[in-house]
């Protein structure tokens, strides 16, 4: 049946934001486009095109004076009238008000934000107000449990990032152990296992690169400003892969299988005893020696040689230091 | 063709919402043909047909259309979107609680339904919170699929049996039966808690670790007076804190990073080679022990001395 393609996603995608939109517009006249556009998560063309739709809709008898009235002037704000009946939003359904929740709750248990204490009177209060039939009953059902430090740089980040500002760093670079300047031009700042990153464009490197915020020791603008590449963060593997890595072969005991939770692998086997044999890329060995290090005999290098080499040299040489210092 | 299909669905839609809120009393569907260009198409078929199209488009989108009688004698039976279901209730959000929403709305994560919901409350928003955001863009990422978290969230909070596959860290595969009981989120990982049927014992689910789906296996049951769930879920392997302390050595080069990975570690000294010495917080010996080889020959442990054994025997036993 034709009509039944027209019925696309698009059109109930456009309608919900309609739904969202014009009572913020109703209840804030003279709003700019463009900001309304970006709380609202589309691109101004669109935002525009959706509005002129609404001159169309109506209430009965559908005359000239009973349709709404958009205006966008030449300043880019937005009049609305007629558009009473829409003056407040459509109630969250239960899906909505619980991914809500959810969503709010990741970003309360990622340590360091500042609009936490906000964030977590705003679920308090839409708990309250949205009450037992669509967040459920009981205290504690869905909690936040935060863990481990916050960064120090996190805010200038995200500022960095939402003004397209190109920073010089310092960053600690785990594999090597050294501290390194960089400039980059941050584009997202995002959490992944429970940590915030930025992802950003390296211009040493010349290469998108991903860079941990609580390995940042010190940022400074430099004054330039960039035009975003797009980068995307969140949701993404937490490594990415290049031309110099080394694909690192582990045989993986069932008590070091964290490891190929933790990190990509590739390649996985499984073994009979609970473990797992794995294939992990790696574009310095210095981090995958102290990280085997740590499980010890939890973890077997079946390739490359040398990084069996390095754990023994790392595990040597560490013994030293207890046999000399206390 | 009627006229109707040429007619835009998005401005039919907007229209039908408009009436059904608005009119004094329940419209049978004859009645909004009339008013409703679109519908009074020359086929009556065809135009019920788009009509109930409609209507479930609307249903799904969470719009409370309903079918009541038009009359106290239930002779004949109308369509009405009742204003007190429709409309969302105020809340009075503070401005610093709305610009904390548009956040959470702003940083994308895989679940559209978030970003529709924490949408819809920005309605009575300052304008200078869109204009002004503080901090910028922000994402969230959790290593679940979101069908599954909203599942289980689900579950926890009607207090429902599940039955599921799961994975251990292990790597055994089993069968779960499970009263759920709470929801918690640490280290970027969802956790289900709840009570192990089988294994008689509250345990932390990994959601990220069920293999397939949630099946509901009926009625649960009610947690303990006590009941902290997030006292059930592990630290992830990046976390060391508790009441014992430790007293370790860094090299200059690493102070900084170890200080900045143990919450609650202080720097207390020097010593005559320039190395850091940090007091720092210590639960499980094994744990911090573990953590600390990562420093490889740049850390060292002074005290206490059970936790130094435990190190040099672990790098003892990697030269063995």
């Amino acid at each position: 049946m034709p009509e039944r393609k027209r019925q696309t996603p698009r059109t109930s995608e456009r309608l919900g934001r309609m739904l969202a939109i014009v009572p913020y517009l109703v209840q804030h006249p003279g709003s700019e486009l463009k900001d309304v556009a970006a709380a609202f998560g589309l691109p101004a063309a669109q935002l525009r095109r959706d509005l002129d739709l609404l001159f169309l809709s109506g209430l009965p008898p559908y005359g000239p004076g009973d349709l709404i009235d958009v205006d966008v002037d030449e300043d880019g704000r937005i009049w609305i009238s007629m558009a009473d009946h829409f003056a407040k939003p459509l109630q969250l359904t239960r899906t909505e008000a619980l991914a809500v929740y959810l969503r709010g709750t990741e970003l309360l248990a990622t340590p360091g934000l500042p609009e936490a204490p906000a964030l977590a009177r705003a679920l308090g209060k839409l708990r309250g107000s949205l009450g037992a039939d669509a967040l459920g009953d009981g205290d504690g059902r869905i909690e936040p449990s935060p863990e481990g430090g916050a960064p120090v740089h996190l805010t200038s980040l995200r500022e960095a990032a939402a003004a397209h500002r190109r920073l010089s760093i310092e960053y600690f670079a785990a594999s090597t152990g050294e501290w390194t300047k960089r400039e980059i031009e941050p584009e997202e700042v995002f959490s992944g296992m429970g940590r915030w990153y930025v992802v950003a464009w390296d211009v040493d490197a010349d290469a998108e690169r991903l860079f941990r915020a609580d390995r940042i020791r010190s940022l400074e603008p430099t004054g330039e400003s960039f035009r975003p590449r797009g980068l995307q963060g969140a949701g993404r593997d937490l490594y990415s892969p290049t031309s110099e890595d080394v694909a690192v072969r582990l045989r993986l005991r069932p008590d070091a299988r964290w490891i190929a939770e933790y990190y990509a692998t590739t390649d996985v086997e499984e073994q009979a005893d609970g473990g797992v044999e794995v294939t992990m890329p790696a574009r310095q060995l210095g981090w995958v020696a102290r990280l085997l290090l740590r499980v010890g005999p939890g973890a077997v290098v079946i390739d490359p040689p040398e990084l069996r080499d390095e754990v023994l040299r790392l595990a040597a040489e560490s013994l030293d230091r207890y046999r000399h210092k206390t | 063709m009627g006229e109707g299909d040429r007619a835009e669905p998005l401005e039919r839609l907007l229209n039908l919402v408009g009436l059904l809120l608005e009119t004094p009393k329940p419209m049978t569907f004859e009645e909004i043909r009339r008013v409703l260009e679109p519908y009074g198409q020359s086929n009556p078929e065809s135009a019920k047909r788009m009509f109930e199209r409609d209507k479930d488009v609307l249903r799904e989108f969470g719009v409370p259309l309903e079918l009541v009688d038009v009359d106290v004698w239930g002779t004949e039976q109308g369509y009405v979107i009742p204003k007190d279901r429709y409309y969302l209730q105020e809340i009075a959000f503070e401005p610093d609680e709305l610009g904390a929403l548009l956040v959470a709305a702003q940083s994308g994560g895989q679940d559209p339904a978030a970003e529709a919901g924490a949408r819809k409350l920005l309605y009575g928003a300052d304008g200078g919170i869109l204009a002004g955001l503080a901090g910028g863009p922000l994402a969230s990422g959790s290593d679940a699929r979101s069908n599954l978290v909203h599942a289980a969230a689900e579950a926890a909070q009607e207090l429902r049996r599940v039955r599921f596959s799961y994975r251990t860290s292990q790597g055994q595969e089993g069968e779960r039966d499970v009263d759920a009981w709470a929801m918690v989120f640490r280290g970027g990982h969802w956790y289900l808690v709840g009570s192990d049927r089988d294994r008689d014992d509250v345990r932390a689910f990994r959601l990220s670790r069920i293999v397939g789906e949630l099946a509901d296996a009926g009625e649960g049951s009610v947690p303990p007076e006590r009941f902290r769930a997030a006292d059930h879920v592990q630290s992830g392997p990046w976390v060391a804190a508790g009441d014992d302390r430790a007293t370790v050595l860094f090299s200059p080069a690493r102070t900084w990073w170890a200080l900045s990975q143990f919450p609650g570690a202080t720097q207390v000294g020097t010593d005559d080679e320039g190395w850091t010495i940090v007091e720092l917080p210590m639960a499980d010996e094994d744990a911090t022990a573990a953590l600390l080889l990562e420093y490889g020959p740049d850390a060292v442990v002074r005290s206490p001395a059970s936790l130094r054994d435990a190190v040099i025997a672990r790098l003892e036993a990697i030269g063995a």
